[in-house]
């Protein structure tokens, strides 16, 4: 029978087979046909492991080819993490944490936290055989390899650390650069940071075809690492040793003076010379403590003759208005508060029970104790204790021993700050060749090594640097008033424009005695008010008398001083310098303040900040480094807009008048320098006027040694070639005049580094510099009351191929700390490292 | 003495007037698929054996063995008039169901957890492929001779038949050929011509005896996770899942003409798993690319269309429904083959037909579709008759 119904069904049958086949058919569409791109990709992560090999980064050496940055091979225990299984972590952890020495809960932490494709680096600098055990045990360190790892050292410890800088793990902000990746190591700092992208190198790839258990079968490409490029330097390795030499042994210098100082006070802790010192220094201060003492003689029967003596002797005093800001009050214990690395230590706040006693931190051990708290006259209460064994009566307020300050004083407690302001805590300095800006050294102590940045630091030493500031390189980022270095920018601007003092102080109201100095003769009769004129040539005799009336064109007046209190006697321009009488730059700044008005009579007293900015001050210099402050040039607009944005840095209230030109022009208000900054704008005085952009990078090479020549955005050119930023047009005569004046400083009867450069021996006639004292500004920012001392130093004068900068904060007089320093340096640019003589201190001079 | 010789019922004298002509589109696609078959398989091993330090060529040679073993099995079925397979069914049948009872024994080899295998000296030998054939020789000859309309008692015998194989494969276990065989045994119930209320009280029946196997937990986790990994691509599975991503990410990049032979990264890295015998499709997409899968699964409708249209020419029905079965047999098998590398079903042990390394499956495969093409051979002399009984 013909079965229609079986045929039928057959039919059904292979339709609908048929149409599973189709189905097939379709879905291959979709996958081979439109999904190929996407499985492509998928295919591609599937089967290709890439491996990055780092590449070594370039070396940096000096200008005489000595290495001071290298890379040397190491060895380093890599854990894959894309290798490392949720089976096989707690074997893997177990394995390391014996291999390594580590316990296991940390490795596990850190596994946890890594990101899945991550490769981490768990022990550097594995020895060889130690390597082997790894390879040999690969089975049980699954994911683990180990990888050669270039590892960066500094020959040279911490020589030039500053300007090299030092490597890490990139911040957030540096992978932000293109080709940053997390586990790659970046400079941070000097010219590891700033060459950094050169330096670098580019990172080689290996693409590695794996299989499907991630077992490497064959290498499926390479990019081999290209190597940074080398740079040098144009430090000079053993000026440069020198000048880190010189600053240490500065900064110790400094603090030896501080020191002795206060041991000088220490000595006069008798009643009779606390008298004796009262008279000269602290008159109101010491009444005060007088009284105490008095008071508490009462009660402690201690020395009840001498107390009562110092009562009498107090009403003889001389009025406390010769009390100076910035004076030492009771130096009155020895040592500094320094700790056991020689760092200054920071605010110390002591609360005290009567009776206690506690320890004060610093290099000597010191202790202080707490005798009683004595009610005296009107609820005043004064505290009697004991440092060292050394008694003291003291009320609230009061800062006694230097270092200790009163804060608060109840019945049974006392709570005090313990600081030191005076205790040096910094000595910075920049050697650079004025003829091509060139830097041959740069230092700021205290410093560090860079290697330890490589091995990683301990928390304690991080915490040690970081409070000394250490990691900083203050030569470009450290902003001081230059003081009375910063006389030269009005020294050329009088001979350039002609602007000389009027021939005696305005107003003719003289303070303190007249006589003339040996050295210049007094001229006569003092004119009449009206008749005074100005002086028209630089060697016109100004009359200094130490102190200074002066009246504003809006009727105020006011008293300056002179550091040196008895006044300068005549002397012309030059001399003016050479002895830094900061009356003569004062008269300057009135005439300019006085007679610049334009005819809507606003003052266009900027004449001296142009000058100023010409030589390179107020604006960064562009060197090859990063983090460079600019400093500050100040002037009418710049305190208006502080004035208004409230950030402190000046009065609240009232214009910019013009004490504070004034006070600008002798290098201390709100002027702020860095120490490159200063020797920069010197080097653009005695060279002539050329301001060339300063640079540590003489010259880039790459792995076969050809030079490699960058350029910035602007097409300006970075390290290598000298750049002119821009010239001063000033006479040859005014140049050699000012050298001429530099080289008195160090040589002549006015000089304040006369006897600083004492020592100096042969070829002393052939250098000259400037000192300058900046003195402690009053202000709501600590960091800004700062003692400097600074000397500029030049040689050889008259035909200059060093300049050198120093600058020791809170180093007291830079006559006496920062010459010294400077003339060790200048020995051994002049006469090599054996013309080098010890350090002593120089002359108190500004 | 030949196969030619044997007795032949009356009939025979018609076709011996009309001479038997191969089916050429039969045979070439079956001769076809077995070279492609073999040339991917010896490309989805080379780079594995040469890895291994072997011979590139074992597999190769091993598969060509199989390849001619089931050549001669072919010939031999398309020689032989089914009909007189007929009076040894029974006799297959019961040998078929001792061989995967030995299976279970310790004479069994145990590879990944699943009993399938008898090592017989050098031989690895899969009963469950031949039982297959088996069982469509017992359902078709129960069939054949079933009162029509089928009765509820015949649907009964023909789920106890094919219930026993089942369950002894159940314990092996092998999830996929149970699922053939209860198709193939639809299948043929269907032509043979059930009721439509027959078939779906036996799909229902399966549905709720697979829950109910699920529900005891005589079904593993991991079974169903792999039957079910194809529809959650964030399935837990993750060996499943893997297998499944690797599988078509190697068919996936084949794109429109594929990567060549020996080029398939995906194949020669042993992405891949099984590459030269569940996976072996993927050999083909990425090798070959949709132009050469697109072929093999034409190819594989020309046999569905060439077994089929046996089975409506076949002179009996017995052999219409052996043929129909060996169409389900070999059409299922790449559906659920092919199916499972492209994702569309799901992961099971089911071979690709003639192209899947494996001897014991080409060969039964090469008899069921001997035995359709011995159908077609003697089919009924008048073209358009259909077959009577």
């Amino acid at each position: 029978m013909g079965d229609v119904n079986a045929s039928w069904r057959i039919v059904m049958v292979g339709g609908i087979l048929a149409a599973m086949l189709g189905l097939l058919g379709l879905k291959l569409w979709t996958l081979q046909v439109t999904g190929v791109a996407e499985y492509q990709a998928k295919a591609e992560n599937n089967q290709i492991r890439l491996v990055n090999t780092p590449a070594p980064r370039g070396d940096v050496y000096d200008r005489n080819g000595e290495l001071l940055a290298g890379t040397r091979p190491s060895l380093a225990v890599v854990v894959d993490m894309a290798l490392v299984t949720d089976d096989s972590v707690d074997l893997l952890a177990t394995n390391l944490a014996a291999f390594l020495d580590e316990p296991a809960t940390s490795l596990l932490d850190t596994f946890a936290t890594a990101n899945s494709g991550a490769q981490l680096i768990l022990a550097m600098d594995l020895p060889e055989e130690r390597a082997l055990i790894l390879m040999e045990h690969r089975e049980d360190f699954p994911g683990v390899a180990v990888i050669p790892q270039p590892v960066r050292e500094y020959p040279g410890g911490d020589l030039a650390a500053h300007v090299l800088g030092y490597i890490g793990r990139p911040s957030a902000e540096d992978l932000e650069r293109p080709d940053v990746k997390g586990n790659d190591v970046v400079g941070k700092a000097g010219v590891e940071r700033f060459y950094d992208d050169v330096l670098r190198g580019t990172e080689g790839i290996v693409k590695y075809r794996v299989d499907a258990d991630r077992t490497v079968l064959s290498k499926a490409g390479e990019q081999t690492p290209r190597p940074g490029s080398n740079l040098y330097l144009t430090i000079d390795a053993d000026v440069q040793a020198q000048v880190q030499d010189s600053l240490k042994e500065g900064l110790e210098l400094a603090r030896r003076l501080e020191m002795e100082e206060r041991g000088d006070g220490l000595e006069r802790q008798d009643a009779e010379s606390r008298m004796a010192l009262a008279r000269e220094e602290a008159i109101a201060d010491i009444r005060e403590a007088a009284a105490r003492a008095a008071q508490a003689a009462e009660d402690e029967e201690a020395a009840p003759g001498s107390e009562a003596a110092a009562l009498v002797a107090l009403e003889s005093l001389p009025k406390p208005e010769e009390l100076e800001e910035g004076d030492v009050l009771g130096a009155l214990y020895d040592g500094l508060p320094l700790d056991a690395n020689g760092v200054c230590v920071p605010v110390q706040r002591i609360t005290l029970d009567v009776g206690q006693r506690s320890e004060l931190s610093g290099v000597v051990g010191r202790s202080i104790r707490v005798v009683n708290v004595t009610e005296g006259r009107a609820d005043e209460r004064s505290l009697v204790l004991v440092v060292d064994g050394e008694r003291f009566v003291v009320g609230e307020g009061d800062p006694f021993a230097t270092t200790l300050r009163v804060v608060s004083l109840e019945p049974d407690r006392i709570v005090l700050t313990h600081s030191d302001k005076f205790c040096p805590v910094r000595a910075v300095s920049v050697v650079q060749d004025p003829r091509d800006g060139s830097i041959l050294a740069m230092a700021s102590y205290p410093t560090y090594d860079p290697t330890a940045f490589v091995s990683g630091l301990t928390s304690e030493e991080w915490q040690r640097l970081g409070t000394a500031n250490a990691f900083t390189n203050f030569a470009v980022q450290g902003l001081y008033a230059p003081a009375s270095t910063f006389k030269v920018v009005a020294y050329m601007l009088a001979i350039e424009e002609g602007i000389y003092p009027l021939d005696r102080p305005i107003g003719d109201r003289v303070l303190g005695d007249e006589q003339p100095t040996e050295d210049v003769e007094f001229g006569g009769e003092q004119p009449p008010v009206d008749t005074l004129s100005p002086l028209v040539g630089d060697t016109d005799l100004y009359h200094c008398t130490g102190s200074l009336r002066f009246e504003f064109n809006d009727g105020s007046s006011q008293v300056y001083r002179d550091w040196k209190r008895g006044g300068h006697g005549q002397l012309d321009l030059h001399g003016a310098l050479q002895a830094s009488c900061d009356l003569y730059f004062w008269e300057i700044a009135l005439r300019i303040w006085n007679e610049r008005a334009d005819d809507a009579g606003i003052n266009n007293e900027n004449l001296w900040q142009e000058w100023a900015r010409s030589f390179g001050f107020g604006e960064a210099s562009g060197v090859d480094l990063p983090f460079e402050k600019q400093g500050l040039i100040p002037d009418r607009t710049w305190f208006r807009d502080e004035q208004r944005a409230g950030t402190g840095r000046v009065r609240s209230s009232g214009p910019w008048v013009g004490g504070d030109l004034m006070n600008a022009v002798v290098g201390q208000g709100t002027v702020l320098v860095t120490p490159l900054q200063l020797a920069n704008g010197f080097s653009t005085m005695v060279n002539g006027g050329t301001l060339w952009k300063p640079r540590v990078v003489d010259r880039i090479t790459d792995q076969n040694g050809t030079e490699i020549r960058l350029t910035d955005q602007d097409g300006t050119v970075i390290g290598g070639d000298p750049v002119a930023l821009g010239r001063v047009e000033m006479a040859s005569s005014t140049v050699t005049a000012f050298r001429s004046d530099l080289q008195q400083v160090v040589n002549g009867p006015l000089g304040t580094a006369r006897r600083a450069f004492e020592t100096f021996g042969e070829g002393v006639g052939s250098v000259g510099g400037k000192t300058g004292t900046a003195e402690i500004i009053k202000s709501d920012d600590p960091a800004r009351e700062v003692d400097t001392a600074w000397f500029v130093g030049v040689a050889p004068v008259f035909n200059p191929e060093f300049v050198v900068s120093v600058v020791v904060e809170r180093g007291g007089s830079g006559g006496k700390v920062a010459a010294p320093i400077a003339r060790q340096i200048l020995q051994h640019l002049v006469g090599g490292r054996d013309a080098v003589t010890p350090l002593e201190a120089g002359a108190e001079a500004d | 003495m030949s196969v030619f010789d044997q007795p032949s019922p009356p009939i025979t004298l018609l076709q011996r007037e009309r001479p038997m002509r191969p089916d050429l589109a039969l045979v070439g696609s079956y001769i076809a698929l077995s070279i492609l078959g073999l040339l991917m398989v010896y490309t989805a091993s080379i780079s594995r054996l040469e890895e291994a330090g072997i011979s590139p060529t074992r597999d190769l040679e091993r598969q060509g063995a199989f390849v001619v073993a089931g050549f001669i099995a072919f010939a031999l079925m398309s020689a032989f008039d089914v009909r007189y397979l007929q009076r040894w069914v029974p006799a297959i049948y019961v040998g078929s169901l001792f061989a995967l009872l030995l299976v279970l024994t310790p004479l069994g080899s145990r590879v990944r957890g699943v009993q399938r295998w008898i090592d017989i000296g050098p031989l690895q030998f899969q009963p469950a492929e031949l039982a297959k054939v088996a069982v469509i020789l017992a359902i078709a000859a129960l069939l054949a001779v079933a009162a029509r309309p089928i009765r509820w008692v015949s649907v009964a015998r023909a789920v106890l038949v094919v219930a026993v194989p089942v369950v002894l494969i159940f314990l092996q276990p092998d999830l996929g050929t149970m699922l053939a065989f209860g198709v193939i045994a639809m299948v043929i119930l269907f032509v043979a011509g059930s009721s439509w209320r027959q078939m779906a009280a036996l799909i229902i029946a399966g549905a709720v005896g697979a829950v109910a196997l699920f529900q005891v937990g005589a079904i593993k986790e991991y079974q169903i996770s792999r039957l079910t990994a194809f529809l959650d691509a964030g399935s837990a599975d993750i060996n499943a899942q893997y297998n499944l991503q690797q599988s078509e990410i190697a068919i996936g990049t084949g794109g429109f003409l594929g990567k060549g032979l020996f080029n398939g990264t995906q194949t020669n890295l042993g992405f891949v798993p099984e590459q030269s015998s569940d996976f072996i499709f993927t050999a083909v997409g990425e090798q070959l690319g949709f132009l050469g899968a697109t072929i093999v699964l034409v190819l594989f409708a020309v046999l569905l269309w060439r077994v089929l249209s046996a089975s409506l020419n076949a002179r009996d029905r017995f052999g219409q429904l052996v043929a129909v079965g060996a169409a389900a047999l070999i059409t299922f098998h790449v559906f659920v083959n092919v199916g499972m590398t492209v994702g569309v079903m799901p992961i099971t042990g089911l071979p690709l037909p003639f192209m899947s390394a494996g001897g014991t499956a080409f060969v039964a495969m090469s008899i069921a579709l001997g035995m359709a093409h011995s159908v077609w051979l003697r089919r009924s002399p008048v073209p358009g008759e259909r077959a009577v009984d």
